[in-house]
Order: structure tokens, then sequence, then C-alpha cells
């Protein structure tokens, strides 16, 4: 399409019930009270100049552009801060007022240095020469950002960026400095902007009506011409985008105002990061090797399947059907993870696929569906927006989830409660404008121990909503919780020396939850990563039922899902044991349904899951794998066990953009699609179905869901899609809570919630609300049981592994743009008192030791981290978190424990055997010969 | 830095309660103890009542009583305003500037209208203030 | 005979000439003359030019003598000052000079009088007599009260203070506050400084009446950093006030704070005030939402000068009637004028609105101090017009005023004599603004530089004429499209000028 600008309305929209009659330049209007009269005026079609006001800020009045007569008032007011009033009768166009207009046009052109916004602007208002002599503001243009420049002589110092930084991102990093005419633009004490508080999230850049702030891109490159509306593939905010380009060429992603999910914000990943696609390292032509000694070799499409095809058959021949299998990537698109399962159970015959979900959010999936009888989160985003109390457990949603987090950071600014359990000082702790209340810096992996304390209380003090117990919850399983939760081993005193969180905090924090109105669980990897994960989803859920904290906006168990599709990729039934819609194999009614469509007799035995793949892998007894957008050998845990699943299979087939650390064990690459070539739909953590549209054709010359197609159709399997569109038809088709999702919907409503159906005609913000999908709240015993990973003499430290914001998981595509720049490594963060004992020095290198392997990085000494516990990050291969850490895992899900590793860390001044070793490895696996001619 | 202004300072908040509304007694308090509010205090301050470093940017740079810069003696407040305009103020302002005094800055009345030239030094307002006494006044008031 | 008493004054501008060496020195000369003196360091009487005027309790009455100098005093006593004896320096009972005689000191009525510290010497001097009418009063009798006194604001507005009042009254809070203004950033202005200097209790009085008829329990007295006496002697007077109690068994309370200012003239501003005192920079706020509304922390809040604050006990204790009936016309009551620049008896004098412009400066004043001719007199401050002499004759009341394009302020005149340029002067009204405004909207923030750059061309004698139509038209912007006062008052003082002295401005 053309170039989409959303209308701007100069003010936000007022929420008021209250209707008001006014008259603008003649006509008759009816807006909303506390509506400005800008805005009404703009709802109405009448356009007033502005500079300073824009809808998505609070408005501030500083540029005196929109000033209009009212009659009966004195003066001129400025329509952005006047709000209406019954019966007014403004005028927005006057001899006066153009007079005035157009000499604040030439106080800004004398004061700048020909921005051509402001240029043009003037030229509307009727400036025609300059009165005055220029004096451009001299200071230089700050261009630490790799981003973004800002060039103060285009700055009008109309408070925008500052605004945007605070109300739209709360982080705060900008301020005007100095006052009256010195009053200029400054990030944190002026330290240019990369060295500030910045967290590049682009809002500043966003909200500057001139080019002061404006995208390097633009600089380099021209304004864009046409958009695309499209959604982000990092994380599961699902932010959507309007992909701006200049004929074919992609100049800048901005926020869609629209957008469900993000309301016109972003972070530096979706709206900066996103250069990965068109980087040099990214492979394009479909690739086959022999063995993995052997350099790869470019070949054609037809051959690179075919040779993976027969391979993938003749392993089948010798080591049975069962003996092949496949991982999907959240990564993908609901479309493209389809043909995955869908070549896997009806091509391969067997149920041997699962996704990353495994290592990541499963336990949710489990605990909710049997707490709730629905495996996602209970909320839409805006939900937390009527939280009046938020807790938040291992979850960082200011890295991880930034867009939520900016949300949830206004509302914490508005006032609501906020109790992070979690053993770092996460920035919701202490953050500009708030505190947590409580901070409850539990031991790793003690969750199921705080919770059961708290619910103790809850329940030992008469907090119980008994309303809410009573009418939605299965009697009999409360009662026998009740009786397990009121036993004296649940009791903060004696939960305290488990947790070492004081038993008063405990007692606090429960009480607060129970009485401080809505309260609103958010949780993440610090639940789920861990040995009883799902014990903890369930316990979560417990608490939530007891209070009464179910059904309604402001509330919710709300797991903060990680990947971009991690929510699709499971909906469409990436799982050994579960079709889409988490129905399972072992149903013959569900199944024969699916036989029908697929034509083929389905195999009613669960599969495997992917740590089941690779202790098969290395016993020999599974062979051949399938591995779409997963890099397995970085992100899995005991990188030296996943390694060796790996070298022992028969074949390997990776499809990714990038030759990854697993694509070292591969003989067959097929290119993927990005995101900006892709054509079809993500699934958000809020279970919000998004369109994903390509702004370029694929550069491999194929789509991801034809090549795997073109795949099942040389093994024999021909699944005889046409398009994006049709393939999500079938899984409409297939899927009850998808019955009415099309993509002709999705584009008529920009983006639904499942389920979305007949019992759901506008899909479904919120779960549960008269009743929750299984019926009855179901509450499971949750019995705190230690993990079996535990420090002692040898091995004293905990370390805890998760994410920092810059850089996304693996890192394979933002270590290929500049986030780099602000993480081009990963650290080991310590305590300074443990760097003392361990006699670590901030910036030397420390050695990490596990039972399971040993890897050296960077000393990064910090008061975030509790004593006794380290942190590092996974997202750059040769750091080797995952080398350390262990094959522990969930109990129901198998998810593993990243989370607790017992370790010792010591000064060292080399890197460890196997970092040595990737190098030389690395670079081997990754030759390409050149095609002969 | 060394712990002691550290301490000081953090305790100066503490004194404040760590309210973030307290912010410029905090500031004219720090600055009484250090002469001036460096870069490392302000942080301290920023880190202590929860507001960011760009926060305590604006606010340090948009009063006038806030020195960046470590300065000697006390500060000597020279009146520029109307009432002192009117009965020399701008000569004495002229003659002070010449004097190089490095801590002489300009103010916009001081309540003393009536009696101008005005001039505080520290804490001590003088009136009637002739370049000669001005002087005088230097030397034994404000000698750094 | 029990020790005689010696009044010295404390208040910075008398300190601002030597009072405290004149009082160690009367001390001294005591001494060694063997003689039992008690020495009260009062407030200052506001005759500011007879600073440090020394005052003696005799029998007939207070005998003043100014101004003192040190050097003065061996010979005061060779006068027998302590039993009124007459020297050059003696002007008789205070009470009589002519200056104070004249004037009628409501707000100021203990100023100068009592020990400013001592709440024993103010209540015998009338204080708290209103703060217990309050208490048997309901907030809206208080309110009306002060409704019907027509009160209205002294910090340059002047608006209404009862229907400041009620506006906050009338809303729901969990909590309100209670803003005194000492800002005083006018030059030319020193009225809030001699009263928190001379009688803190009626400031306190006065906000202590305002929280019980709004409903508010805390107060907050913003006092600019440089006014550091006034800051001192406002602290010692919240400490002795808090410990008295005085709301004891009312089941009311009111807390008091005090906040300093950090040298910003913008921070005089009721909005950029709150936002200072919350910590923040401060910048103007937006109105709607009124502080009365939504002001402090978001509460409501009600923001008042020093002086309205202070007039507000009398009101209460003598009625409504009593202070209305001073004034005229709109402007009811008394008003603190402060005489200042070139002029020869520079002071205080409160007046009841009407007096001429021409009594203040040459009756009270005496004309200049220089003995030059006196060319003009600016009122209202910085952002006041400048009044050429044939229009001295103007009633001072917020409408007359008005009338010839000028403004009351917050009540400060003063006197330049013929050696001004105008033109100059209209110059620096611009670049004060320049430097002084908060620099949030564009009139102020940029007008305020190209304002004071298109002077320079004029008083450079460039394009004259095109650039007075320049000027002219940054005015009006100025006037028409600031944010606030700040920026639309600045034009006043430079558009007065042009207006008024043209002939400074033919380059
Ligand atoms: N920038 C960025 N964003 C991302 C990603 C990324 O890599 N980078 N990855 C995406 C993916 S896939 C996911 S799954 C999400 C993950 O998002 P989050 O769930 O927020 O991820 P983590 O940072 O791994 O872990 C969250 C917190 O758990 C805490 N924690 C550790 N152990 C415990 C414990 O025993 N108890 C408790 N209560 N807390 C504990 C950690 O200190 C950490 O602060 O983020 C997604 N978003
Ligand atoms: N120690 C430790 N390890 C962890 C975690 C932890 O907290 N600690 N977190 C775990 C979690 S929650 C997760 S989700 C995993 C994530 O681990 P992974 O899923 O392995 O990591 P990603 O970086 O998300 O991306 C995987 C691959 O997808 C490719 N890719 C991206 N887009 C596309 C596409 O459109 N098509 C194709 N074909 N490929 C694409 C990327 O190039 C990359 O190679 O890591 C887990 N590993
Ligand atoms: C630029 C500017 C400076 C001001 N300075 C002061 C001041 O120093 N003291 C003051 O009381 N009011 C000052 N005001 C007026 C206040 O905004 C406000 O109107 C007043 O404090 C209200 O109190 P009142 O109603 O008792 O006058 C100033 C206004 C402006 C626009
Ligand atoms: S990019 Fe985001 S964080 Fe950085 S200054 Fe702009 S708004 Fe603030
Ligand atoms: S950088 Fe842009 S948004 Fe920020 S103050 Fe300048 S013009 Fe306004
Ligand atoms: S918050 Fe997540 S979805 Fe949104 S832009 Fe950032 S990475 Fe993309
Ligand atoms: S969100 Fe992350 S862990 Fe969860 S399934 Fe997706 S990739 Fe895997
Ligand atoms: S008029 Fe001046 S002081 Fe007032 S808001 Fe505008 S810039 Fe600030
Ligand atoms: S748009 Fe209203 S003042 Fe700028
Ligand atoms: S004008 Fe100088 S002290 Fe007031
Ligand atoms: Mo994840």
């Amino acid at each position: 399409m053309a170039l989409l600008i959303e209308k701007d309305f100069g003010t936000p929209a007022s929420v008021s019930g209250e209707v008001i009659h006014l008259e603008i330049d003649g006509q008759n209007i009816q807006v909303p009270g506390g509506t400005s009269v800008m805005r009404a005026a703009e709802l109405a079609g009448i356009d007033i100049p502005k500079l300073c006001a824009t809808d998505t800020l609070e408005a501030f009045g500083s540029c005196r552009l929109c000033l209009v007569e009212i009659g009966g008032r004195r003066g001129t007011p400025a329509s952005c801060t006047t709000p209406v009033e019954g019966g007014m009768v403004v005028v927005t166009g006057s001899e006066k007022l153009h007079k005035l207009r157009k000499t604040v046009m030439e106080l800004y052109l004398s004061d700048t240095d020909n921005d051509p916004a402001l240029v043009s602007l003037a030229q509307d208002l009727g400036v025609d020469d300059m009165p005055y002599d220029g004096c451009p503001q001299t200071s230089g243009k700050d261009e630490t950002n790799p981003y973004f420049t800002f060039d103060p002589g285009a700055c009008i110092v109309c408070s925008r960026c500052v605004r945007a930084c605070d109300e739209v991102q709360g982080t705060f990093a900008l301020t005007i400095e100095g006052r009256g005419a010195a009053s200029k633009v400054a990030a944190s004490m002026a330290e240019g902007f990369f060295d500030s508080e910045c967290v590049s999230c682009g809002a500043c850049v966003e909200a500057c009506p001139t080019n002061a702030l404006v995208e390097n891109t633009v600089l380099d490159k021209g304004e864009p011409d046409r958009t695309v509306l499209t959604t982000c593939a990092y994380c599961g905010v699902g932010c959507s985008f309007k992909a701006e380009l200049k004929g074919d060429e992609l100049i800048r992603m901005v926020p869609l105002k629209d957008g469900k999910a993000n309301h016109g914000h972003a972070c530096v990943k979706g709206r900066f990061a996103y250069t990965y696609a068109n980087h040099e390292d990214r492979i394009t032509k479909p690739m086959i090797r022999g063995t993995t000694d052997e350099p790869w070799r470019e070949v054609s499409w037809d051959t690179a399947l075919n040779y993976a095809a027969e391979r993938l058959k003749s392993t089948q021949k010798k080591h049975g059907v069962k003996s092949i299998g496949g991982i999907t990537s959240s990564r993908c698109t609901n479309e493209e993870v389809w043909v995955v399962i869908k070549l896997i159970r009806a091509g391969f015959g067997n149920n041997n696929v699962d996704t990353c979900a495994r290592v990541c959010h499963s336990p949710t999936g489990y605990g909710l569906m049997q707490a709730f009888g629905e495996s996602a989160g209970t909320q839409n985003f805006d939900s937390v927006m009527d939280a009046d109390v938020i807790m938040v457990i291992g979850a960082n949603p200011t890295d991880a989830h930034p867009v939520f987090g900016s949300q949830m950071k206004r509302r914490l600014r508005q006032g609501a409660k906020l109790i992070v359990a979690d053993p770092r000082a996460i920035d919701l702790v202490n953050t500009p404008r708030f505190k947590a209340d409580y901070h409850l810096p539990l031991t790793p992996g003690t969750n199921v121990a705080l919770i059961n304390a708290m619910t103790h209380v809850i329940v030992t003090e008469g907090l119980i909503d008994e309303g809410f117990v009573q009418a939605r919850c299965d009697k009999k399983s409360l009662a026998s919780w009740l009786d397990f939760i009121k036993d004296p081993i649940n009791a903060p005193d004696v939960m305290a020396e488990i947790t070492g969180v004081s038993a008063d905090d405990i007692r606090a924090s429960a009480r607060l939850f129970a009485e401080g109105g809505n309260g609103a669980i958010y949780y993440g990897l610090g639940v789920t990563e861990h040995s009883q994960g799902s014990t903890m989803v369930m316990a979560m859920a417990n608490l939530a039922m007891i209070t009464g904290n179910i059904g309604r906006a402001g509330v919710g168990v709300n797991p903060l899902r990680g990947q971009n599709n991690v929510q699709g990729s499971c909906d469409m039934g990436s799982f050994p044991h579960q079709f889409s819609g988490y129905r399972s194999v072992t149903d013959d009614a569900t199944r024969s349904l699916f036989e029908d469509t697929w034509q083929r007799q389905l195999d009613p035995v669960p599969g495997l899951k992917i740590p089941g793949m690779f202790n098969e892998a290395v016993a020999g007894t599974y062979k051949g794998m399938y591995i779409q957008g997963e890099d397995v050998a970085q992100s899995d845990p005991n990188t030296h066990h996943v390694e060796a699943a790996l070298r022992n299979l028969d074949i390997l087939i990776v499809q990714d953009l990038f030759l990854t650390e697993t694509a070292r064990f591969a003989h067959v690459f097929l290119p993927g699609t990005s995101f900006l070539e892709k054509d079809g739909t993500f699934i958000n953590a809020e279970r919000r179905i998004g369109r994903v549209r390509p702004v370029r054709s694929s550069p491999t010359g194929k789509d991801e869901w034809q090549v795997t197609q073109d795949l099942g159709r040389a093994m024999g399997y021909d699944m005889g899609h046409e398009s994006a569109s049709e393939i999500w038809d079938e899984i409409a088709g297939l899927t009850p809570t998808f019955a009415n999702v099309s993509f002709a919907e999705l584009d008529k409503r920009g983006s639904i919630q499942w389920p979305f159906n007949d019992d759901h005609p506008d899909g479904t913000e919120i779960m549960h609300v008269d009743s929750f999908t299984r019926g009855k709240g179901n509450f499971v015993l949750t019995e705190y049981i230690p993990t079996t990973e535990r420090t002692n003499r040898r091995y004293p430290l905990i370390l805890t592994t998760g994410r920092i914001l810059s850089q996304y998981n693996v890192g394979a595509q933002t270590r290929r743009t500049h986030n780099s720049q602000w993480a081009g490594e990963d650290f080991l963060e310590i305590h300074p008192s443990d760097a003392d004992t361990y006699a670590l020095q901030d910036g030397a290198w420390a050695s990490i030791k596990s039972r399971k392997g040993e890897t050296s990085l960077r000393v990064k000494i910090s008061k975030r981290m509790a004593p006794g516990v380290v942190y590092t990050t996974f997202h750059h291969p040769e750091s080797g978190a995952n080398i350390v850490t262990t094959e522990n895992s969930d109990w129901a899900t198998e998810c593993p424990e990243y989370k607790i590793t017992a370790v010792n860390v010591r000064p060292t001044n080399h890197k460890s055997d196997w970092q040595k070793n990737l190098v030389v490895a690395s670079q081997k696996s990754r030759r390409i010969t050149e095609p002969a001619a | 830095m060394n712990h002691e202004p550290k301490d000081k300072i953090l305790s100066i908040c503490a004194d404040y309660g760590n309210q973030p509304d307290t912010l410029i007694e905090i500031l004219h308090d720090v600055q009484v103890e250090l002469g001036f509010l460096s870069t490392e205090a302000l942080i301290q301050i920023a880190d202590a009542l929860n507001i960011s470093r760009a926060d305590i940017h604006g606010v340090v740079s948009f009063y006038d009583d806030f020195r960046r810069e470590p300065t000697q003696g006390p500060t000597v407040k020279i009146c520029r305003a109307e009432a002192c305009q009117a009965v020399g103020g701008e000569d004495l302002a002229k003659h002070a500037k010449e004097t190089a005094h490095t801590n002489i800055h300009d103010v916009y009345c001081l309540g003393n209208c009536a009696l101008g030239p005005a001039v505080l030094i520290g804490d001590d307002l003088y009136g009637r203030v002739t370049p000669e006494r001005l002087d005088a006044l230097l030397k034994t008031k404000a000698a750094p | 005979m029990s020790a005689r008493a010696i009044y010295v004054p404390c208040d910075a501008a008398a300190l601002s000439v030597g009072a405290d060496d004149v009082a160690a020195a009367i001390e001294q000369e005591a001494a060694k003359r063997d003689v039992q003196i008690k020495i009260i360091r009062n407030g200052s009487r506001g005759m500011l030019w007879l600073e440090p005027l020394v005052e003696v309790e005799t029998d007939t009455g207070r005998t003043a003598y100014g101004p003192v100098a040190p050097e003065d005093v061996a010979e005061l006593f060779d006068a027998g000052f302590l039993n009124g004896g007459t020297h050059d320096l003696s002007h008789g009972l205070t009470e009589d000079i002519p200056y104070f005689a004249k004037q009628e000191r409501l707000t100021f009525v203990r100023c100068g009088i009592t020990d400013p510290l001592s709440l024993e010497d103010y209540q015998t001097h009338g204080g708290l007599a209103g703060l217990r009418k309050t208490l048997t009063l309901s907030p809206e009798a208080i309110v009306e009260t002060v409704t019907q006194s027509g009160l209205r604001g002294r910090g340059g507005a002047g608006f209404p203070t009862g229907i400041k009042w009620k506006t906050a009254l009338e809303i729901d809070a969990s909590q309100k506050y209670i803003c005194a203004n000492a800002d005083e950033g006018d030059s030319g202005t020193f009225a809030d400084r001699m009263l928190m200097e001379g009688d803190p209790f009626v400031l306190l009085e006065g906000m202590v009446i305002a929280g019980l008829a709004v409903g508010a329990s805390i107060g907050y007295i913003y006092i600019r950093s440089e006014y550091p006496h006034a800051i001192k002697t406002m602290g010692r007077a919240v400490q002795i006030w808090q410990a008295a109690n005085l709301l004891a068994g009312s089941g009311q309370t009111f807390e008091i704070i005090i906040r300093r200012g950090a040298g910003a003239y913008i921070c005089g501003e009721e909005t950029s005030m709150l936002e200072s005192i919350e910590g923040k920079r401060g910048q103007i706020k937006v109105k709607p939402p009124l502080p009365a509304i939504e002001g402090l922390f978001g509460k409501p809040t009600i923001i008042n000068n020093v002086l309205t604050l202070a007039s507000v006990p009398i009101i209460l204790d003598k009625g409504a009637g009593y202070y209305r009936d001073f004034g005229q016309g709109r402007s009811r009551g008394t008003q603190a004028f402060q005489l200042g620049g070139d002029i020869k008896r520079g002071g205080l004098v409160e007046k009841a609105f009407g007096v001429s412009l021409r009594e203040l400066v040459e009756g009270f004043g005496g004309g200049s101090r220089s003995g030059k001719h006196i060319r003009t007199v600016q009122a209202g401050g910085p952002l006041g017009a400048y009044i050429p002499p044939h229009e001295f004759d103007v009633e001072m009341d917020y409408e007359k005023l008005a009338d010839i394009d000028a403004m009351l302020g917050h009540g400060g005149l003063v006197v330049f004599n013929e050696d001004v340029n105008m033109a100059k002067q209209a110059r620096f009204a611009m670049k004060f603004c320049e430097v002084e405004s908060c620099g949030k909207c564009t009139p102020c923030r940029i007008g305020a530089v190209r304002g004071k750059e298109t002077l320079d061309k004029i008083i450079a004698g460039e394009n004259v004429a095109a650039n007075l139509a320049l000027l002219d038209e940054i005015c009006e912007l100025m006037t028409d499209g600031s944010l606030c006062a700040m920026g639309g008052l600045t034009p006043m003082p430079v558009q007065s000028a042009i207006k008024h002295f043209g002939e400074d401005f033919k380059g």
C-alpha cells in the first residue's frame, strides 16, 4: 500500500462516558468529556497546525501553533491543552491566528537549520521570507547511537522525545538541560545517547516532529513511500509494525499505533535490529555434504531436497519408521510450522515432533491445562492497566518483553503495587519513579516453597475469596488442597529457611496480593525452567484461584511466552503427544479427523520429546532429524550431550538463515526466509494472531513452507498447498479454537485473540470469564521438592542463566546487527562479596565449572546479584553457557533446568578447551566450496 | 572518590527519607558538603532517590544555584536587577567581573532594593555596595 | 530600674547595612558604661533608608535613631539616647515619623514592633486571635469571610482569594495542600522577606487558617534561596510554632514544611513552584487542571502569596467588613508598596488601595536619592510597565493601573532618574526573559532572544522602523501566545518604554 500515515489526533482519546456538544468552525460536534479542543476538531476533520502535540503523549502546550479563539474567552488558548466544554464555540482560523502562527514558524526557522518538516509547515502557514538572520544552534550532532542521529540544529525543544521516553518507554533517559533560551535536549547527564540510560527503543525518534531525531536509514536513503503491515519476529509480545519502504528497499520499521499488543511502541530489536536479514552471512542457496568433515556444496533445490529425502528414507529403512523426526521453529509462521508437523506425522509416519517450547514454556502448557483446562495465558496485555497488585515471578519484562514491560511500568507509575520474586534485582525492582513494594530474592529453585508459604498465609489468615472458590472451583480438589496447604510444613517460618526470604516479607506480600484489589501474576522462565516448573505453574494457578483473581481484566496467570510464535507453534501441535488445539494423538476421533484431511494413517503413539531424541541419538536408535529454525547446539542444555547426539545422526537437515552451531553437524542446509519475506501468521503471548506480510520476495526462490512441502513430495508425500492462506484454512478447519479465523478476517480486524469461533465471535481477550475451559478450576497439590542439583564445597555457587535486552536467544540474528555494540559478549555477573571471596576482578576472566562442563567468561561485578548466585546469558556461541548447564528437567514436561547449575568459579587467563576447539571446528564446518562452473 | 563523601551523600539523602521531592534540598546540602556537585555525587543521589541520571541533570542544570565545577570561597551574588541598576548596580557588576573573582554570579534581586546596589556573599547580605566596599568585602569575606 | 529595651532589627536589609555591628557596639558600650540594657532584635519597620534603625523603649514610647553606624554609638550614649535624648540621628517617636504614621498597617501590623520569634510577643500584639475565631467556624464560613473581605492575591495576578479557596474546598480528596509562595522574585520587592523576617508567625497563622478552610493538613513554604535570612527565621518560627501545638484539642493538624528555591525566577509562577517543590525542573505546567483541583503531587493545592496568607488572620479576627472598608473599587484592603531604586526614602509603605503613585514616590519616598530628576517608575517587577511622570497621579489599584497598560504586580516600585536609557531597559526585559524563562514555550524561549537581538539593532540604529515593527510582532506573539505570564508580560516593560520614551529608540 501507499505510505500509511496513521492520523494523529493530537491528544490521547478520553475515556469519559459524558458527551459534550460544541461548535468548531461552524460544525456541531459531539465528543466525550475530557477531549481536547484539538482532538475534537481533528475528529471532525478540521486540522489544526501542531508541533508539540501528538496523540501518543499527554498534551504539553509548548509550541503554541495550535492556538484558537473561543467565544466568550479572552486571548487565544492552545487547543491541545484546552478541554472541550458544552456549548463552546471555537474558531480555528482567523487573521489574528494566522499571524500568530506565522510568527511562531518564523521564530522556529530562525532557530533551526533548514529542517524540511519545519520549512514546509512554515510555507503552509504563510511564511515567505525570514525576517531574522538565521542563527542555528551550533552544537554538534550526536551520532553515538548506531541507529539514529540527534541533530540539535533541527530541534525545536518541544520535549516530545523527552515525554516519549518518560510516558511511553518509561526509561527517563532524556531531559531538557538548562532553561530559558539555553534549553536543549540531553541524554542522561549530557552523555550522548549511546552512553546514556537510553535503551534505544526509538520512541523518541518516532515522536520527534522534525529531523532532529531520525533513523540513520532515512538520512542515508531518504524518506519511505510505501507501507507493508507486519508483525515483529522476535519476542512473544508480537508488536505490529509498518514496514516502510522506498520502492523495494526497506527504510525503517515503525510500530503501528493501531497495533493491539504494542499501541505504537517497539523495542530496539523490532524497530532497529532487522538488518540481519541482509547480513552477508545469510545463506540463500541450498547446500549439501556427505559428511560433516566435508565442505558444503551449493546445489539446486531439487538436488538438495532429493538428497535429503533419500537419506531420510534410507535411514528409516535401516533403523525403522521412528528413527527420524524433527523440530519445528517457534520463529516461523504457523503455516510453516504446520507443514513441518504434517510432514513428520503424515510423511515420516511418526509423532517425533517437538519445538523450543520444550525448553521454555512447556510447563506452562501442562500446568495451566491441569488447572484451568487451557494451555495459554489468561489475559490480554492491556489487562495490566487494570491490575492493582502485580506479582512478577521469574520474569524480566523490561529486557525480555520490553514493550509490555513499558506498559507494566506505566501502570506501576500510576500506583499499582509490585511484588518481584527473583533472585536478581531486575530493573523493575528499582527503576525511575517507582520501586517494588517487595522484592523477594529467593534462592533459585525454591519458587514452590515460596508460593506455598504465601498461599498458606492466605488460607490460614482467612483471606480466601470464598465466593469465587465456591462458585468456580472444584470442591473436592479444593478440600484436599486446603488440607495440604494448611500443614505447618508450608508455614512462612519454615519456608523462610528454604527460600531465603524473610517470613515477614512472605506474609506481607501474601496479604498485599490477597487484599490489594486486582492481583495479576506475570511469570517467565524463572518459573518454568526448573525441575518443579510445572508444579510452580499450578501453584500460581492455585494462588490466583483462592484470591479470586481469574476471569476479568486486571488479574490472571500470565506467562510471558518467549518467541514470536511459540504460542502458535504449540497451538499448531508441535508436540509428540498432541495435535493442534492440544488434542491428544491417542484420541481416535481427533486422529481420524486429521487422517481424513491428510490422507494418511497416523501413528496413535506419542513420539519423542527433544530430550528423548537426543538420548536415543546418543544411544544410536534415533538417526535422522529435520530442524527448522532452532539452534539446539547452542540453546539446549548440556552441550556436550547435544553435540554427541547430533554427531551420531545419519542425516541432519537444518533449515535456517545462517550456518548455526547446529549446522556444524548437518548434512543438508535448507535456506529459510526471514520474516521480511514471509506470508503468514504469528501468535503472541496473549493468544493474538497477527499477520506477517512479505515486504520483498524470498532470496532463496522459495517460501519456507514450500521447501518443507517439496521435501515431503520428494519423500512421496504431496501436501499440495498453494499458499499460506490456504494452509491456514486447513488449520482453521481442523482446530476448533481457530474455526472462524482466515486471512481475510485478519486483514479486516488487524489481529484476533483466539478462541475465535461461533462461541467467541469477537475473539477472546480474557479467558475463563464465567467458567473455566475445563469447567471447574482444579487445585493440584504442589509439594515442594528440592532439585537434585545442589551446591557443595566443590560447586559452591548457583549459576542461573537468562537474557538481556539487546541480544536475542542464540544471537544468530541480533549478533548480526548493531545491537552487539551494547552487548558484544556474555558476562558472568557476580555479587561483590562473592567476587571478593573468589578473587575475581571486574572485567577479568573467570572459569566457570559445573559437573557437566567448563567455560570462561568475563566478570561483571554487580549488586543486582544475590550473594551465592551468579548469572550469565547464552547469546554468544563461544560463551558456552550451556556447556555448564545440566540435563535436569521438569518432572512433567522435561523442560530443562537452565536456571540452576551448581558451579565453581575462579580466575583464569585462558579460554576452556571446549571454547578453543569451537573456534577451529566452526571454521572447518562452515567451509563452502565454490560450485563447479 | 573515596568512601567518605559517598556515605555523607547517602546519609543526606536518607535524612530526607530518600524522597525524590526533596531533591533540591538534597542538592543544596550536598553542595555545601562538597563545594560543588560532582558527577559521582549526582549519580549516587539519583540512585538513592530512584530517579534517572537525566532527571537529575535536568534539575541541576535548570537552577542557577548549582555548580558542577569545584569552586573556591563563598559564592558572591551581585544583583543585576532594575532597582540596583537604578543606583549603579551595573557599574558594580562590571567592576566585580574585572576583579576576576572566580565565584561571582549574577542574580536578579536580593530583596534589598531600597538599599542597592546589593550583594550576597555566602549567606550575608550587603547593601549600598560601592566598588570600594565590594573590594574590601571580597578581601575579608570571600577570599578563596 | 529594669534594663532598658533597645531594638535593633535583624531584618536582612538592616543587617546589610550593619545592624549586627551596631547591636554589638551598643552592647559593648553599655558594658563599658555599666548600664543595664536589653537588646531585642526586632523586624524592620520598613523605613529602610533609616536602617539600621535603633529604637529605645522610653516612657513615652519607642524613640527612633537612624541610620546608626557603630561609630555613632558612643555619641548616642552621650546624648542620653537611653532616655530618648536628642541627637542628629534621632527622629522622635517611631510611630510619629510621618512615613510610618501615614500608613495603614494591617498585614504588617506587628512587623518591626515585636521580636519575630517570640510567640508571646506575637499574642500580646494580637496574634492568634484570627486562628481562635477560625476554629469556631465551619470551612464554608471561613471561605465566605475571606471572599467577603475582597482579598485578592498579592502575588501579582490579583485573583480573588476566597474563590480560589472555594474551588479547593469543594473537591473531595484524601490530601490537600497549602503552599505559601515566598519566591518573591520580582525585582524591587521585598515585602515577603520583611514579613517573614519580621513577623513569621502571621504567615503560619494564615496558612493554618487556609488549611482549616479547605481541609488541608500540610503546608509548604517555598522560599527563594536568595533569602537565607528569611529561610533561617522561618525555619525557627516553624519549630516554635509546631512545638506550641496550637491546634491541640481541635481535632485538626497542620504540618508545615519549608522548601528552598535554587535560583530560578520562574519558580515564583505557581505551577513551576509546585514542580520545584516536587524536586523537578521548574517548568510551567498547563492549566487546566487548576492547582486548586490538581496541584502538588496531583492533589488540590492552594497557592497563595505570603502577603495574601498573612492578611488572612486579621480578616478573620476583625471581620471581612473591617478589611473591606480599606481600598476602593474592586481593590480592597491594603497593599504593601515597596519603594526602591533611586529613591530617597526607600522602604515599605502599607496603604489602602487608591493612594497615588506620586504620593508614594514623592510624598513617602521624597523623590530621588541622587537628587536627579525622576524619569520613570517601573511598577510591578521586571514584567511591569515603565510609568512616565505624566501618569504619576494614577491611583494605585488593579483596575486603574490596567487602564494605563500597567500593573501592580507584587507592589514593587522602582525609581529611575534621568540617566536611564529606556531602550537598554527594554533590552534588559528581553534579556531577563531569555535567561529566566523556563524555556518551555516558543514565543518566550525564542521570542525573547529575537526580541533582544532586534532591540540591539534598534539601539545600533539599524533599520529602526522595520525592526520596531518586527519587535511589535514578537511582542504580540509573546503576549497572546505565551503559555504563562512570564512570556506574556515581558512585552509590557518593552512596549511601555517604546510608547512613553520613543526618543530613546531612534538608534
Ligand atoms: N531481549 C530478549 N528478549 C527475549 C529473549 C531474548 O533472548 N532476548 N528471549 C525470548 C524468549 S525465548 C523467552 S522464553 C523469554 C524469556 O523471558 P524471561 O522469562 O523474562 O527470561 P529470563 O531472563 O530467562 O528469566 C527471567 C528471570 O528469572 C529469574 N530466575 C532465575 N531463577 C529463578 C528462580 O528460581 N525463581 C524465580 N522466581 N526467578 C528465577 C532470573 O533472574 C531472571 O530475571 O524472553 C523472550 N524475549
Ligand atoms: N542457558 C540457557 N539456555 C537457554 C535458555 C536460557 O534461559 N538459558 N532459554 C531457552 C529458551 S526459553 C529458548 S526459547 C531457547 C531458544 O533457542 P533457539 O530457538 O535455538 O534460539 P533463537 O535465537 O530463537 O533462534 C533459533 C534459530 O532460528 C533461526 N531463525 C530465525 N528466524 C528464522 C526463520 O524465519 N526461519 C528459519 N528457518 N530460521 C529462523 C535463527 O537464525 C536461529 O538460528 O533457548 C533456550 N536456551
Ligand atoms: C513569571 C511569574 C513569576 C511569579 N512570581 C511570583 C512570586 O515570586 N511570588 C508570588 O507570590 N507570586 C508569583 N507569581 C504569581 C503566582 O503564579 C501565583 O499567581 C500566586 O502565587 C498566587 O498567589 P496569590 O493569589 O496569593 O497572589 C508569579 C507569576 C509569574 C507568571
Ligand atoms: S530511544 Fe527510547 S530509551 Fe532511548 S532516549 Fe529514545 S525513548 Fe528513551
Ligand atoms: S529532538 Fe525532536 S522531539 Fe526532541 S525536543 Fe527536539 S524537536 Fe522535539
Ligand atoms: S517487544 Fe518483542 S515483539 Fe515488540 S518489537 Fe521488541 S522484540 Fe519485537
Ligand atoms: S518461546 Fe522459546 S522456549 Fe518457548 S517454544 Fe519458543 S523458542 Fe522454545
Ligand atoms: S512563557 Fe516563558 S516562562 Fe512561561 S512557559 Fe513559556 S517559556 Fe516558560
Ligand atoms: S500543539 Fe498545542 S501548543 Fe503545540
Ligand atoms: S533589585 Fe537588587 S536587590 Fe532587588
Ligand atoms: Mo523461550
